[in-house]
């Protein structure tokens, strides 16, 4: 395989440190067995027209495989599962069901999670964000107890730890500075279950070793 | 053989966005027949039907003994057995990375600025909120043009990724953002002048019409 190389800050504030979406390739990447470099941008380097070359909206990950350039965190863990039989079955119907599941994760779930906790984390000073709460919880809520209630007493989305298990896992993490997951018990447990593997340890990690190295000296 | 399933009426405000139209695009586009099963409200909160959706919402597609949600997996589902991704493994990969981005970097914020404008356009929140989400969006937007730049379609020839972008402008339709960007607007009307999108279209307002609640 072509060496693989993915792109990532060199540092993030504390409330999005663990939460960035190189996570996802990084544990793609570890449950696959599969090495990489990183490279990291500093502060501004993700607004250069150099990288919106690459990723056009100067978010991370990027990932380069050889001559292959991808962006969309989902769209790299798709790509890297379709080489892994730990992250993707092999029938075409169990695919299909993996990738139902991630479409669900970041279209379905991931949209009305940051909705709502934005509220909190950019938004806790402007004078809307109060009015806009109730809504914003009302349709979290609803997206995750149809979520719950999809999972029901199965230990993984499908049959087994798939990439759907993984991109869900992550969206929840969204989540860490709420009690809400706690209140879908089938939902905990499963990020539970999820978080305890060793690759995503490693990934975890690894993230977070960078923000260590490049944190900004006190003034 | 496919059975499509989706709901027997929205009000005019919804009619031709409701998600049953990439997968009626893509199915038109690669030849298939399809069946149609409507669901209404009632049954879409049912045991039965929320064990095959369970956020009660359509589409769903059975094929055979696959039943399947979310439009962009069923599109991208019918691209890998159809000529609706590109044959090179590379073109593919960036064909899916552009499904992935209209679904989780475009479409949240249109989402949610059509849910201000349709059910929040008068909440104090709403009329504070709404002018810095529109800002956000266009920028996005531009950062797509910028990206989409002199070619015609997402990646090489017209692909599953250009139905995903451009059904997820169509929840768009009450705004200008489309038609002020004068790229995206030639890239919107390239793809929607597609027969197969015409007559995806018309099949689901057709649904719509016939189903029409009668006058009070």
């Amino acid at each position: 395989m072509s060496k693989i190389t993915l792109v990532a800050f060199q540092w993030v504030p504390p409330f999005a440190q663990g939460l960035v979406r190189d996570l996802r390739v990084r544990w793609a990447l570890e449950e696959a067995g599969v090495e990489y470099e990183q490279k990291l941008l500093a502060p501004g380097e993700n607004n250069t027209p150099e990288y919106r070359a690459l990723q056009p909206f100067g978010q991370v990950p990027v990932y380069h495989e050889g001559d292959l350039t991808l962006f969309e965190s989902g769209s790299i863990v798709m790509h890297v599962a379709q080489r892994s039989p730990v992250l993707l079955p092999m029938d075409q119907a169990g695919r299909a069901k993996v990738l139902q599941w991630m479409f669900a994760a970041l279209n379905s779930v991931e949209p009305h999670v940051l909705n709502y906790t934005a509220l909190d984390t950019f938004f806790a000073n402007e004078e809307w964000s109060k009015g806009r709460r109730p809504s914003a919880e009302k349709t979290m809520r609803g997206r995750l107890e149809g979520l719950s209630r999809g999972l029901g007493t199965r230990e993984y989305f499908v049959d087994r730890f798939t990439a759907a298990d993984l991109l869900m896992t992550t969206v929840l993490r969204f989540m860490r500075d709420t009690k809400v997951v706690a209140d879908y018990p089938n939902l905990a447990a499963l990020q539970a279950r999820c978080e305890a593997r060793p690759a995503f340890k490693r990934a975890l990690e690894a993230q977070m070793a960078n923000f260590v190295k490049y944190a900004p000296k006190a003034a | 053989m496919y059975t499509l399933i989706t709901m027997p009426w929205v009000p005019p405000t919804f009619q031709g966005q409701v998600r049953d139209l990439p997968v009626r695009w893509a199915l038109e586009e690669i030849g298939a027949t399809y069946e149609v099963r409507l669901v209404d409200d009632a049954h879409r909160e049912s045991e039965a039907y929320r064990a095959k959706q369970p956020f009660g919402k359509v589409p769903v597609l059975e094929i055979d003994g696959l039943t399947l949600f979310e439009s962009a997996a069923i599109v991208q589902h019918l691209g890998e057995t159809s000529w609706l991704l590109p044959a090179d493994p590379s073109l593919r990969a960036q064909a899916r990375a552009w499904m992935f981005a209209a679904m989780n970097s475009i479409d949240p914020d249109v989402i949610a600025l059509g849910d201000i404008d349709h059910f929040a356009a008068d909440t104090a929140w709403g009329r504070e909120r709404r002018p810095e989400l529109e800002k956000s969006l266009r920028n996005r937007l531009d950062d797509l043009a910028q990206a989409l730049g002199a070619r015609e379609y997402l990646v090489g020839p017209f692909s599953a990724a250009d139905i995903v972008m451009i059904t997820v402008f169509r929840a768009l339709r009450h705004t200008a953002l489309i038609s002020q960007n004068p790229a995206l607007r030639a890239y919107r009307d390239r793809c929607e002048t597609r027969a197969a999108f015409r007559r995806a279209l018309d099949a689901q307002l057709q649904t719509f019409q016939l189903h029409e609640p009668s006058a009070a």
